[in-house]
């Protein structure tokens, strides 16, 4: 339609956050990242590289003290509480290392859990969460809790949640952190699914085989970019490589 | 978020822990039902009262002086002899009255009847009043045996009494009473009366007043007359009781000897027995509302265990918290799903609490033989305690669940 370059789904700016536990902790030390549509994107870094902080911020669970988060053009830093947590509902899709299911609710009531929040219009609950996890291929544990569900079963459950509103970014923190290497990479097979449908995927790990699955890298040392690194499609893993190291992983 | 959906949530949440929220639910319905049954207990306590009116309900009204004491509550009746032969005299005479009784009272010592019993002081205290024959006319005092006296040697005793002397008393009996001025008449009994109005009734012998009435006081116009504490006054009909009662009460306010005899405080006031009946019920509404009142208090206890409940649940689900807030849930989301949960937990225990309390109100006024009464009214009333109770142990710990950090809430295992 436009002869520009299409606007990145997030794009963050010299993101600065600083915690004051006794002194200063620059978490994020002036961290910038676009998000173009359809990427897929991992974020690595030893514990306390600032993970997690880019994530809140770009989940809007958290503000910035310094720099702008823009998402789908439209900067969160100004926006109210409550219009922080529908961006949450409706443009990011949250997948935690620990699943973080509603545990007394069912896995289809789970999916539709964003969908009561935000409550669109025209959109049957039951219906999505049962297409959507029939393509994490839970079709068939639609009224199992999550306690009846293995941990993959339940990490396809999150997945699904994460879909459940169309949202502009999937925000993975660790999706594999809980799980055998096999498990973790059907995950990643899904993972790769979304991706190749055109879902935009920002995802934090610190295991590089989990991160190959990415089309780039962007590495974090003490809240800054130390570099990113692209995955041409020789270094990038697709669903068959991840069996593969799913199943040497399995015998070790 | 709808309704309808932190409803379906929060029954969920409440439906996970049955054992504990039965137990919090408890402290709501003992509360709700402890003041449902003393209004059940204090209504069926009224409509038997007012039924046993209504039974023998007669167009009589009771001329009475009452004051209100210095200092102090309600009303006191005044035992002062003011009203005269006069006022009787020209009652009588008012358009649209029946008769008119007077009611004095005779002090007594002694009561001697059959082969020389006697009774008086040991057996029980009974007293005499001095009135006219036509006071057995109406409907309110039934004569059940023989009839009322007709000369000075006879007498009328109540149910009472012939109770208090152990039966042995009837028609065509002599009594010998004697009198603390000293005088020691003998009656033959004509008649047994029935009057009872409303429970209890202390025994009594009814006697001519003419020769045995001798209190006098000197009237307004100077002459000496009898003079009596109160007077009963009956109207033809009930159709006309009421205007008669207004007539009855104009005199007394215009132009009564006793008007003149009142003192400052005291007031004459004329009092039909449906007057009455407002009068007592006043009082039981009070006591029950009262007794209400302190069982209420255990409400209190409730709503602090819903309270406590409430943040202990809070604090347990810190990490479901985090996830709806990740999910799209606003402060508002999660303050509306710990409220309807704390509502649903004062609401149900309030309509248990009518439940038990209608159930242990209709054992206890079966017990006591009174008619049940539904109090409709405090029924509505529980229920919005409940909400209301619901809403109140609620606000706090909603106010603290929406203040919950979901960075914090999602890092914790």
């Amino acid at each position: 339609m436009s002869q520009s370059p299409p606007q990145p789904v997030v794009a963050a700016r010299d993101l600065r956050r600083t915690y004051h536990l006794g002194e200063p902790v620059h978490a994020l030390d002036g961290v910038s990242l676009e998000l173009p549509k359809g990427s897929f994107t991992a974020v690595m870094g030893p514990s306390g590289s600032g993970k997690s902080t880019l994530m809140n911020l770009l989940g809007c669970l958290d503000t910035a003290d310094e720099g702008t988060v823009e998402i789908r053009g439209q900067p969160v830093a100004s926006l109210s509480d409550g219009e922080r947590a529908r961006i949450r509902g409706t443009e990011i899709g949250f997948i935690f290392q620990t699943f973080n299911l509603m545990p007394r609710l069912t896995a289809a009531e789970n999916v539709a859990l964003p969908l009561v929040f935000t409550n669109p219009e025209g959109v049957d609950r039951r219906e999505r969460a049962e297409r959507l996890l029939s393509r994490v291929g839970l079709g068939d544990r639609l009224d199992h809790a999550p306690s009846e569900l293995s941990g993959g079963q339940r990490q396809r459950v999150a997945i699904a949640r994460a879909l459940a509103n169309e949202p502009a970014l999937v925000l993975a923190d660790e999706p594999t952190g809980n799980l055998d290497t096999e498990t973790g990479a059907e995950i990643m097979d899904i993972f790769a699914e979304l991706n190749a449908a055109g879902r935009t995927i920002l995802m934090v790990t610190h295991e590089r085989h989990i991160a190959e699955h990415a089309e780039r890298i962007v590495h974090l040392v003490d809240g800054e970019t130390e570099r990113v690194e692209q995955l041409d499609s020789a270094g990038r893993k697709d669903g068959s490589e991840g069996s593969t190291a799913a199943g040497t992983g399995a015998e070790s | 978020m709808k309704l309808g959906e932190s409803i379906r949530i929060s029954w969920r949440a409440i439906t996970g822990h049955k054992l504990r929220s039965g137990l919090t639910t408890l402290g709501v319905i003992i509360g709700v039902g402890a003041v449902i049954v003393f209004m059940v207990l204090g209504g069926g306590f009224e409509e038997n009262l007012v039924e046993d009116f209504r039974e023998d309900e007669a167009p009589v009204m009771q001329v009475v002086t009452q004051t209100e004491p210095e200092g102090g509550f309600g009303i006191r009746f005044v035992d002062a002899p003011i009203y005269t032969e006069r006022d009787v005299e020209r009652l009588s005479g008012l358009e649209g009255v029946d008769y008119v009784a007077p009611d004095g009272s005779i002090s007594a010592a002694q009561l001697r009847y059959g082969d020389g019993q006697s009774a008086g002081g040991s057996v029980g205290t009974f007293s005499i009043t001095a009135t006219n024959p036509e006071a057995f006319q109406g409907d309110a005092w039934e004569i059940v045996q023989g009839s009322a006296f007709s000369s000075e040697d006879e007498a009328v005793v109540n149910e009472a009494l012939v109770t208090l002397l152990g039966g042995d008393v009837g028609v065509g009996d002599e009594i010998t009473v004697r009198f603390e001025d000293g005088r020691e008449p003998t009656f033959t009994v004509s008649g047994v009366v029935d009057d009872e109005t409303g429970g209890f009734t202390a025994p009594n012998i009814y006697v001519p007043v003419d020769p045995y009435y001798t209190l006098t006081i000197v009237g307004p116009d100077g002459t000496e007359q009898r003079a009596y504490g109160t007077l009963t006054v009956a109207a033809g009909s009930v159709t006309e009781l009421e205007a008669v009662q207004d007539r009855v009460q104009a005199y007394f306010d215009e132009e009564s000897d006793a008007r003149q005899l009142t003192e400052d405080n005291q007031e004459i006031v004329v009092r039909t027995t449906e007057d009455f009946v407002d009068q007592v019920t006043d009082i039981i509404d009070q006591f029950a509302l009262f007794l209400g009142g302190i069982a209420a208090i255990s409400l209190v206890v409730g709503s602090i265990g819903i309270a406590n409940i409430m943040i202990v649940s809070v604090t347990e689900r810190t990490r479901e918290i985090g996830i709806m807030k990740a999910v799209g849930a606003r402060k508002r989301d999660i303050v509306q799903l710990f409220l309807v949960e704390s509502v649903i937990l004062g609401v149900i225990g309030a309509a248990l609490g009518v439940v038990v309390g209608l159930g242990a109100g209709y054992l206890g006024v079966t017990y006591f033989g009174w008619p049940m009464a539904y109090p409709i009214k405090w029924i509505l009333i529980a229920v919005a305690v409940g909400l209301g109770v619901g809403i109140l142990s609620g606000l706090y710990p909603a106010w603290r669940a929406a203040r919950v950090d979901p960075i914090e809430a999602l890092r914790r295992e």
